[in-house]
């Protein structure tokens, strides 16, 4: 068969079938050596991916906590820059909020500065965007703030497109503008910004008017606002000390 | 032929540092992270639960001055409130320590209810306080509304707190 198939020109069946059988050994034994040789060479390198692979770890780890930490600077350079120029502008103390009244019975928070920065009762405290409340009381080393939206807080207040006078309220959730004459013609949008007073210098901006509220029977009528500042993410704050410091 | 002192059982509530320690992480984690956990104005008060924890182990005079300590921290830490919290909280103190005779101290329900009731006598004798100060009137629904939030929170607070306490004191018999 085999001589026949040589004389014909073609491969007998002998040799196809043992061709076969030897492709496969040949194709398993090559894969066998070459899984046998990276194992092998694995094994070799095994401590030395080991100790590349710690030192990954540790770079990773390192690279994280730093990531993290130059978030947190970048937040704070942020939160920073956005309050530089109210304190360039008003002379005032930086200062940071470090607490919350205990019980919560109060729309109130501590900051880190007090007297011996210059800080005093009735200060004006301000935000990046607009008035936060005023000092209820001030001790050496901090200072508590009373919030524009808490009940008891009182600031004079003026519509500035008109020069309207009123008194700015608390709501615990919000801030009203009271006692704003009945012939004032409001109208929602309009910005409100502080009056001249003993802790404001005149045109901090309060907040925005979000509803109107007139009575037939009244002498005034009251105005909603959206306060300027997020009363929910207070972190840094300038005290407006009139420049006593 | 002297006098003879007459037999006073020994104290066996929870040592003076042990309760001073407890109250002051209360104090600094009501001051700092216990904002963040507000529900419906009202967030839980750790303070009055170390309190009620406390007076329910001691006799009354003992719970007043411990009451009057934490109130008076809380007022410094307040703005405004005067002496409301250390009025409040001392009477408070006073009534849980009464309430609490002739029950056992580790029970949950008698410190859920006592909690429950605290709260509540607290809140009124705060803002009673704060009205005769001058506070503001017309709010009385909303601050009773924040009680009655304050009041299930705190009982939920004390009584995974003795579950919590429970748990080790088993652990480690």
């Amino acid at each position: 068969m085999q001589i026949g198939a040589q004389r014909a020109g073609s491969v007998s069946p002998i040799a196809t079938v043992a061709g076969s059988l030897f492709m496969a050994g040949e194709t398993a034994t090559t894969a066998a050596i070459r899984a046998a040789r990276g194992l092998g060479l694995g094994m070799l390198a095994l401590p030395g991916l080991e100790r590349e692979n710690a030192q990954l770890r540790q770079r990773n780890q390192t690279l994280t906590q730093e990531n993290a930490r130059l978030h947190e600077l970048a937040a704070a350079y942020a939160a920073e820059s956005a309050v530089r120029p109210v304190v360039d502008l008003y002379h005032g103390v930086e200062a940071r909020v470090i607490g919350f009244p205990p019980e919560n019975e109060s729309r109130a928070v501590t900051i880190d500065k007090g007297s011996r920065a210059g800080i005093r009762r009735d200060d004006g405290v301000l935000g990046a965007s607009g008035v936060i409340g005023r000092v209820a009381a001030a001790g050496p080393f901090s200072s508590t703030i009373i919030l524009a939206t808490d009940y008891t807080s009182r600031i004079p207040a003026i519509v500035r497109d008109g020069r309207w006078w009123g008194i700015a309220r608390g709501n615990l959730s919000s801030v009203i503008v009271e006692f704003i004459p009945q012939d004032a013609p409001l109208r929602v949008g309009d910005v409100v910004v502080t009056g001249e007073g003993r802790s404001f210098h005149s045109g901090v901006p309060i907040g925005t008017i979000t509803a109107i509220e007139r009575g037939d029977a009244t002498l005034y009528q009251t105005a909603v606002l959206r306060t300027s500042v997020d009363f929910g993410a207070l972190d840094r704050v300038v005290v407006d000390t009139g420049g006593s410091h | 032929m002297g006098r003879t002192k007459p037999h006073v059982a020994p104290f066996v509530g929870p040592q003076w540092y042990v309760a001073a320690a407890w109250l002051a992480a209360a104090i600094v984690a009501q001051a700092t992270i216990v904002h963040y956990l507000a529900f419906r104005g009202a967030v839980p008060s750790l303070v009055l639960v170390v309190v009620v924890w406390y007076a329910i182990r001691v006799d009354a005079r003992r719970a007043a001055i411990y009451g009057l300590a934490a109130g008076i921290c809380e007022d410094a830490l307040s703005a405004q409130t005067g002496a409301a919290w250390m009025i409040s909280t001392g009477l408070v103190a006073v009534v849980a320590s009464l309430l609490s005779r002739g029950f056992f101290a580790d029970s949950l329900p008698l410190a859920a209810a006592v909690t429950a009731v605290a709260t509540l006598l607290r809140s009124l004798l705060f803002w009673i306080v704060m009205a005769l100060g001058g506070y503001p009137a017309g709010l009385g629904a909303m601050h009773f509304h924040a009680a009655l939030a304050q009041a299930a929170l705190n009982v939920a607070v004390i009584v995974a707190a003795m579950l919590v306490a429970r748990r080790f004191e088993s652990a480690r018999e």
